[in-house]
């Protein structure tokens, strides 16, 4: 892993108007980019965008006598202690390197905290859709992903990730995972 | 509810992509067939996940022991929610299943039955059994015609391909390791390598029924082969030699040819007399029994508080 960089940069700002400048701006916007298209290691097909755990992108611009900008990616992990954290900074640092990166360093933060609402509204359908997989509504609500009864009852607080639990749909008569708050 | 009029209906239904629901009339012998599959399933996971847990101490350095950790509350949330699936089915209460398991008169995966005397044989495990483990339950997701189960095995490929990606970081450890180290995973390539190939299972029946009501989507034998041509060459690209039974290349024909398989190891492990399966049995049981005041303190803290008692999953007490 790269290690973190001290040298204090200027971040990039695309009101440059001369070409350098510009081509200093789409070449953060591809880190960014490649940063966002990280996918999680236990969701294949839903990147850690999707799942409200990237916070931002801070590409900086080269230091004196480096070919390409250090890059700064800021995480919010859905729990502490998650498995999957090393696994996604390994992801994330390849991704940034391989889009023009030269230095990068991935902080997880403390604050803000991982809740289920940053989850994005088309990653909530494909997770309902793809995996059986729900969030409870702002008032608390909860309904099967699967037929929307509302008789889904807890059975086990912690199921096979720590970030849900497991319930049952006592109408489609399916288990369901509910994202923990 | 859904009901067919004779099984060349219902099986009519399932080669036309139909998926049973939980609450179908669906025929009897299919409802027995699946309910043997899950509950199989089920108990694998659990067995595997305290054979994980066996490790957790041991794993060498504190990022593997929180992997370890991981994989094991998966394994056994996976067994979780396959028991639910299972007892859904009205053939026995998750409690008979735990209680059958615990007394060796059900079956588990023959992987669980081997002793993993060394941190390599872990490894071995999360390489080559978690590999055949995955391309199994890929096989059965594909054309899986109960949707409970289905819908299960979509998430349980999505974490096991994360164990599977630990798996190769551990491999390559060794691989590119000491000369000592490399010795220790080949000694446990030793012991691995034929459980793995056994665990597809032997070679399908001419007319096997899971095939037919889409439980399983292909023979034992074409998933072995298709595992052979992918494992043989990368392990020996990593340097190690494959055991008994060899499997060796064929230039003509780009195949790796295995030799022919002794069964009866596999076998014997359908009988619960595996050379680890007393003492699987036994940890197994002793786990059981240790968690026993974990339960009746959670049975107490819920009761009046409309929350289900813990583990009543029998389709009647759903019905309810």
């Amino acid at each position: 892993m790269m290690a973190a960089r001290s040298t204090p940069a200027t971040t990039l700002t695309p009101t440059a108007t001369d070409e350098s400048a510009d081509a200093a701006a789409e070449l953060a916007d591809r880190i960014s980019g490649a940063v966002a298209a990280v996918t999680d290691p236990e969701y294949p097909d839903l990147t850690i965008a999707d799942l409200g755990i990237l916070e931002r992108v801070t590409v900086l611009a080269p230091a004196p006598g480096e070919a390409g900008p250090s890059v700064l990616v800021e995480l919010v992990p859905t729990v502490l202690g998650c498995p999957a954290l090393r696994t996604i900074e390994l992801d994330v640092v390849a991704a940034a390197l391989a889009a023009g990166g030269v230095a990068v360093e991935v902080r997880f933060l403390h604050e803000p905290v991982w809740s289920p609402e940053r989850i994005t509204g088309p990653a909530r359908d494909r997770l309902a859709r793809d995996y059986t997989i729900t969030l409870r509504g702002r008032d608390g609500s909860l309904r099967c992903p699967l037929c929307g009864s509302a008789a889904v009852t807890e059975r086990s607080a912690i199921g096979p990730t720590r970030c849900r639990a497991v319930y049952y749909c006592a109408d489609c008569r399916n288990p369901v995972e509910v994202i923990r708050r | 509810m859904r009901r067919w009029e004779s099984m060349e209906a219902f099986e009519a239904f399932l080669n036309d992509g139909g998926i049973v629901e939980p609450g179908d009339d669906m025929p009897e012998p299919y409802r027995n067939a699946v309910f043997q599959f899950i509950e199989l399933h089920a108990n694998s996971e659990y067995m595997g996940g305290l054979c994980e847990r066996d490790w957790i101490p041991r794993a060498p350095g504190l990022f593997r022991k929180l992997s370890g950790l991981a994989k094991t509350q998966d394994e056994i949330g996976h067994a979780h929610l396959l028991y639910m699936v299972a007892a859904d089915l009205g053939r026995k209460s998750r409690e008979e299943m735990m209680a059958d398991l615990l007394a060796g008169r059900t079956r588990f995966h023959n992987v669980f039955h081997y002793a993993t005397p060394t941190w390599a044989d872990q490894v071995a495990i999360a390489f080559l059994v978690d590999a055949a483990a995955l391309a199994s339950q890929q096989a059965v997701f594909k054309n899986c015609s109960y949707g409970p189960y289905k819908r299960i095995l979509r998430r349980i490929i999505a974490e096991e391909g994360f164990h599977m990606r630990q798996g190769e970081e551990l491999l390559l450890t060794f691989a590119e390791g000491t000369p000592a180290q490399h010795a220790m995973f080949q000694a446990a390539l030793e012991r691995w390598w034929l459980p793995a190939l056994q665990l597809f299972g032997p070679p399908s029946k001419p007319d096997d029924k899971l095939l037919r009501w889409h439980i399983k989507s292909e023979r034992n034998e074409v998933l072995r082969d298709r595992y052979v041509q992918k494992f043989a060459p990368m392990l020996i690209d990593y340097g190690f030699s494959l055991p008994a039974p060899v499997a060796r290349y064929d230039a003509a024909r780009d195949y790796w040819q295995l030799e022919d398989i002794d069964w009866s190891p596999l076998l014997a492990t359908f009988d619960n007399k595996g050379p680890d399966s007393r003492r699987r049995v036994q940890t197994a049981k002793d786990a059981w029994e240790g968690s026993a005041w974990v339960r009746e303190a959670l049975e107490a803290a819920a009761e009046g508080s409309g929350v289900p008692r813990y583990g009543a999953t029998t389709a009647a007490g759903d019905a309810a």
